[in-house]
Order: C-alpha cells, then sequence, then structure tokens
C-alpha cells in the first residue's frame, strides 16, 4: 500500500473526528430547529485540498458516525438520504481542488476565494438536495395529501445554505493559512 | 491514561441489552422500524411501545436519557399533528376554535397516529446508540459491510478510517477545549450575542486546530507504515466480538415477532 494514500486516509479520518467535533458547537440555532455549525468545515476542507473523491469518502464516512453517536430516524428511506448521502455530497466541493490549489501556490487571493466558494457552494447544495429529497419524502408520508410538502422541506433545510456561508467564511481564512504551514502539493511529493 | 471525554449517548452497563451484539441490535432495530410502518392502528402502536418498553426497562438506562431524543423531534411532532388537525373555516365538527383556525378530531386522531410512531421510532433506535459503545457498533457495520469487499468495495480502509475517526473525537475535543482556554486566557471571547460574532471568535480556535489536523495525519501514517501497515485486507482486531447463540436466538425470535405483529395488526 502506498504511503500517499495511507496518508489520505488517515487524513478523511481525522477530518472526520474534527467534523464530530465541531457538530457539539452551535454557532446559531435556527428558529425551526435547525442548528447552525461548522461541521461541513472540515470536509469542505479535505475535499477542496485532497479532491472529490477523498470528500466524497470523508462526507459519507462521517454521515456514518454522526448516525452512530446522534441517530435521528423518523422514516425508513430518510437515515439514507440525511446521513452518508447528504454529507457524502458535500465532498462535491472538490471538483475545485486542482484550480484551488494553483491559484493558492500563486498566491493569488482573489482566485482562491472565488474557487473555494464555488466548490463550497456545490457540496452545500449538494447537501442541500439530500435534505431536501429526505424532507419531501418524510411530509410527504406524515402530512396529510395536498399539502406543499416541498415547500415545507425547502424551508425547514434552510440551516444548510446558512452552514454552508459560515464554513466559506471560516475556509476563506484557513485556507492560505494551511497552504502555508502544510502545503498540499509539496507534502503529495514527499509522501510518494 | 485520563479517561476519554464522554460523547455521543453511550450509557455504559451490563445488561442483557447491552451485551448482546451490535449486528444483532442493528437487525432488530431494522425489524422494529419495519414493524412500524407496517402497523395500520393504535393497537400495533401498543404493541410496539410494549416492545420499547421491555427492552428499556430490562436495559437499565434511564428514561430521562432514553426520552432525550424525543425533545430533537419536539418541532416535527408539533409540525404532525397540528398538519392533520387545524383547519380553515372548517365544515365539519370542531374540537377547539380560535377565530378562523380549528382543530379537527378526526384529524387529531391521524396526527396522534403518525406522532407516537415518530416518537417510538426515535426512542426505539435511539436505544441502539444508548446500549452499544460507538466503536462496538463500528465493529458491527464492518462485519456487515464485510460481503462488499468481493464487489471491490474497500470495507477494510473503510473499517479502520471509522475505528481511528471514532477514536480521535475525544483527543480532538480534548484538543479543542485547550485551544478555547488558550484564547480566552489572551482575552478572547466566545459569549458574543449574534452568528457572526460568534462564528468569528472561533477563527483564532480553527486554524490550530486543522494545523494540528494534517500534522497528525503525517505523524500517525508514518506510525501505521513503519509498524508495516499494509491496507485493511486481513486486519485482525485485539477485541474480537463473537455472534454467539444466545445472539442468533435473540435476533430470529424478535425479528420474527416484530414482523408477525407488523403483518397481523
Amino acid at each position: 500500500m502506498d504511503s500517499r494514500r495511507t496518508r489520505v486516509l488517515i487524513e478523511i479520518a481525522l477530518s472526520v473526528a474534527l467534523a464530530a467535533v465541531l457538530a457539539m458547537i452551535t454557532v446559531w440555532r435556527m428558529p425551526q430547529g435547525g442548528s447552525v455549525s461548522l461541521n461541513m468545515l472540515p470536509l469542505f476542507i479535505i475535499a477542496l485540498r485532497r479532491g472529490t473523491g477523498a470528500g466524497l469518502a470523508a462526507g459519507a464516512l462521517y454521515g456514518a458516525v454522526d448516525f452512530l453517536v446522534n441517530p435521528y430516524i423518523v422514516h425508513w428511506i430518510q437515515p439514507i438520504l440525511d446521513y452518508p448521502v447528504a454529507y457524502g455530497l458535500v465532498g462535491l466541493s472538490g471538483v475545485v481542488s486542482r484550480p484551488l490549489k494553483a491559484a493558492l501556490s500563486q498566491a493569488a487571493y482573489g482566485a482562491s476565494v472565488a474557487w473555494a466558494a464555488a466548490g463550497i457552494a456545490l457540496g452545500g447544495l449538494g447537501r442541500y438536495i439530500a435534505h431536501f429529497a429526505s424532507g419531501v419524502v418524510f411530509f410527504g408520508s406524515f402530512a396529510p395529501e395536498g399539502q406543499p410538502v416541498w415547500l415545507y422541506s425547502a424551508l425547514y433545510n434552510t440551516y444548510v445554505p446558512v452552514s454552508a456561508a459560515a464554513a466559506l467564511a471560516a475556509a476563506i481564512v484557513i485556507l492560505p493559512v494551511l497552504e502555508r504551514a502544510m502545503p498540499s502539493r509539496v507534502s503529495d511529493s514527499a509522501g510518494t | 491514561m485520563r479517561p476519554p471525554v464522554p460523547f455521543g449517548q453511550f450509557v455504559p452497563g451490563d445488561s442483557a441489552v447491552h451485551r448482546l451484539e451490535a449486528r444483532a441490535k442493528l437487525g432488530l432495530a431494522a425489524a422494529f422500524t419495519a414493524m412500524l410502518f407496517m402497523v395500520g392502528g393504535f393497537a400495533g402502536l401498543g404493541i410496539s411501545s410494549l416492545f420499547v418498553l421491555v427492552a428499556v426497562a430490562v436495559s437499565g438506562v434511564p428514561v430521562r436519557l432514553v426520552l432525550r431524543g424525543v425533545r430533537v423531534v419536539a418541532f416535527i411532532l408539533v409540525f404532525t399533528l397540528l398538519a392533520h388537525s387545524l383547519r380553515i373555516e372548517p365544515a365539519t365538527v370542531a374540537l377547539v376554535r380560535v377565530g378562523p383556525l380549528a382543530i379537527d378530531p378526526e384529524g387529531l386522531v391521524t396526527g396522534s397516529f403518525f406522532a407516537v410512531r415518530i416518537v417510538l421510532l426515535v426512542v426505539g433506535t435511539s436505544l441502539i446508540t444508548l446500549t452499544t459503545s460507538p466503536v462496538r457498533l463500528a465493529d458491527g457495520l464492518e462485519h456487515l459491510m464485510s460481503p462488499l469487499q468481493r464487489v471491490g468495495f474497500p470495507a477494510g480502509d473503510v473499517a479502520m478510517m471509522l475505528t481511528v475517526a471514532l477514536r480521535f473525537i475525544p483527543t480532538t475535543a480534548e484538543e479543542a477545549e485547550k485551544i478555547i482556554l488558550a484564547q480566552t486566557a489572551r482575552g478572547a471571547r466566545f459569549d458574543r450575542r449574534g452568528p457572526i460574532a460568534r462564528g468569528r471568535a472561533y477563527v483564532p480556535v480553527l486554524v490550530p486546530l486543522f494545523v494540528s489536523l494534517f500534522r497528525r495525519a503525517d505523524e500517525l501514517a508514518t506510525a501505521m507504515e513503519s509498524r508495516c501497515y499494509r491496507g485493511g485486507t486481513g486486519r485482525t482486531r485485539l477485541h474480537e466480538s463473537r455472534f454467539a447463540a444466545t445472539d442468533w436466538l435473540t435476533l430470529l425470535a424478535g425479528v420474527g415477532l416484530m414482523l408477525t405483529v407488523g403483518v397481523l395488526l
């Protein structure tokens, strides 16, 4: 097994641990019951540094850990959508990994903010769609027929874009510092 | 070594529910969920709650902790009840009337059925995490995932990452706590009102946490390689969990009973 792979696996595992810790710190509790926390931040960071594959793996794994620690089941399909799928899709932000790393290594701050924002928006959207689908299934099976279930679900899950925006604000500060302290490119070549 | 910082819901104990193998508990939870979605009336829900009551009593977990999960779904419960029972200018009889709004008794009954089902789902499934440590649950999941290895799914790697993640949650929490204390000593304030001010206060905590995460990953990977770690396949474990005859018996009897209730009621 090559050593770069082992290191990426461990980075994923430790990011998941950090995400679980950040989930315990609520930055803001929203009126409809959703809570805004920075638990997506480590998942975004690992996806942005290591690419979509690592991001999807970290997200799905975090979904599993979150399910093991704080399960919340109200429907049989809902746990699958709300845990591994929703968090797994956060890893989609990794599609901008290459251009973002190029921008960071050239210290092009504006470009790196734009790439990070695009990636995080994509990952956040992925998670929102999964929770939205789960909400439609849930409200659809519990609310009487004829009610606008998609609207309930869209409103109920508004905490996801708010959390993604909070994560973006933090990521903009953290990514350049991290790139200076632990350059992802240099460690790539050192690992192989 | 200091005891790890507690996280999650696990309440240590030595009851029959605690001792039951994680895979058996997961199987029972799946059957329980299926039963709740199969039963069509309050009689079925009554029997289901009997199952939950017996399991809670045997487990010895304080009822206060069992009910904690219900608080999280309070919003959904209220929504379910109101969505079914609240009517605007109804033609039917109303239980309570406030202006144009009225509570429809028939809707209230349907709403209660769904609300009770949600409460039972939440309580029944949270009993697993209350009586099984996350590490044992992860072991159970690994066993369940192992057949996927044949189709190329890296079940061994996933199991390793899951174990490392769970092992490092307490360590990371302790580290975060230390950094928060250090920044507080330097005059940082984490009690500010408003999401933006609170979020900004955490930036000086997040930066060292992330730097230390990647540094630790580097050290851990080196340590694993120098001990000849070569992937998850064929990895042995320190504490092997066995699926005993009693686990089989409990699983089969439980699943059979629950599915019968689901079909009949």
